[in-house]
């Protein structure tokens, strides 16, 4: 009996827990928005800072980003084409390779990518900067954290993982085109008319609300976890192994939910 | 003495241990941060006045520096011309000694004091055990 009764609390001490989480995060999304809506955040500071965030998230990493958005694009084309012209499929290759490239896979790497590079740096950021009181320090001199410190990395997050995105995908058509039909332009009008087959409107405003949700994700998860630390230095790892955690899982259920929204 | 001066809110610009400088900015942007958002200036002229503050303290050099490649008394000055930056008509240094262990401190504070052209007041919370320290 004392095992069922410790078995339910602690059950119920966990979906607390979580639930704790979503309501932290929800909170903190919305006093975004929030901010963001109000003219006043929009000054001359807040522009710098959001600027200077998309050059760190996004233009810093793009020579390496580049490499390996062509890598995986070009191995995975390989793979479809030669399963395709083994099974007879040629004619579905250029759609397959769009739809598992372009609109599930680059865009599932790109936040995963960017979740380990920026997410963590920025989990471990607001921690240390929460244990050694520099928030506290930034209240005393009536300078605002979340439009200085947080809001343009949750703008920079999104813009960079949209961005991103959409040069892999870009990089992956024309990867597909050149390994599909060479430096021929024979194939040109079929592979645009392919293209404008799935690009509709449905599909593209899915995959920017997607794209943006992943850069959310990445920036909102860790900035709020890193929050959640308590005041003791050696907490700090253990906050960014809790914040990764939840990016991954909000990560894989953001793309579970759009494939389920578009296939099921 | 503790809570007294942690709870003296935003009549007073404190100078303590308890209040870092962001370790991620030089020493003039930790200053500028101020001018930047409480005023509105633009990012140069909010750097200007920073940078005029760090001179007129006689300390100009340390502008581009950060939080960890500073002296403690590096470290103070930065923190003391933020709190002079915040044009609040008490200035309020707690336990200096935690800061200042590089240097005599009394005298030091006092220097930076005489340069300083802050109407308003100073005031030094200390240890008892300190007060041998201070000229009577």
């Amino acid at each position: 009996m004392n095992f069922l009764a410790a078995s339910i609390e602690s059950l119920g001490a966990r979906f607390v827990g979580w639930f704790a989480v979503g309501y932290g995060l929800f909170a903190f999304a919305g006093r975004a928005a929030l901010l963001m809506l109000d003219r006043s955040t929009w000054n001359r500071a807040t522009y710098d800072v959001v600027i200077k965030q998309v050059y760190f998230t996004a233009v810093q990493i793009l020579p390496v980003f580049l490499g390996y958005a062509l890598v995986i694009s070009w191995l995975l084309i390989t793979i479809i084409l030669s399963t395709a012209r083994e099974f007879g499929l040629t004619e579905f290759a250029t759609e397959m390779t769009i739809r598992v490239l372009v609109l599930e896979l680059l865009p599932f790497l790109t936040a995963l990518f960017i979740a380990l590079r920026s997410g963590s740096a920025i989990n471990t950021e607001v921690a240390l900067m929460r244990v050694n009181n520099e928030l506290d320090a930034l209240a005393h001199c009536k300078v605002p954290p979340m439009q200085f410190e947080f809001l343009p990395r949750l703008i920079g997050g999104v813009v960079s993982v949209v961005l991103l995105a959409l040069l892999a995908g870009l990089l992956a058509l024309l990867l597909a085109y050149l390994s599909i039909y060479g430096l021929s332009m024979a194939g040109f009008d079929a592979f645009t008319r392919t293209v404008a087959k799935i690009f509709d409107l449905r599909i593209m405003a899915g995959l920017a609300v997607k794209c943006a949700l992943f850069g959310l994700a990445v920036t909102l998860i860790p900035v709020v976890s890193g929050l959640e630390t308590p005041k003791k230095l050696f907490m700090v790892p253990v906050s960014v192994l809790r914040g990764m955690m939840r990016v991954f899982f909000a990560i894989v259920a953001i793309e579970v939910l759009s494939l389920a929204l578009k296939y099921i | 003495m503790l809570a007294a001066v942690a709870g003296l809110g935003d009549e007073a610009a404190r100078v303590a241990l308890d209040l870092p400088l962001r370790a991620n900015l030089t020493a003039r942007d930790n200053i500028a941060l101020i001018p930047l958002y409480q005023r509105h200036f633009d990012a140069a002229e909010a750097a200007r006045q920073a940078q005029a503050v760090l001179d007129a303290l006689g300390h100009g050099d340390i502008a581009p520096l950060r939080d960890p490649d500073m002296t403690p008394a590096q470290r103070f000055v930065t923190q003391l011309a933020r709190a002079l930056m915040l044009r609040r008509p008490r200035l309020v240094i707690d336990r200096p000694g935690a800061m200042l262990y590089d240097v005599p401190y009394p005298a030091f504070i006092q220097q930076l004091a005489a340069r300083s052209d802050m109407s308003g007041t100073w005031e030094i919370y200390d240890f008892d055990w300190n007060q041998a320290l201070y000229p009577q």
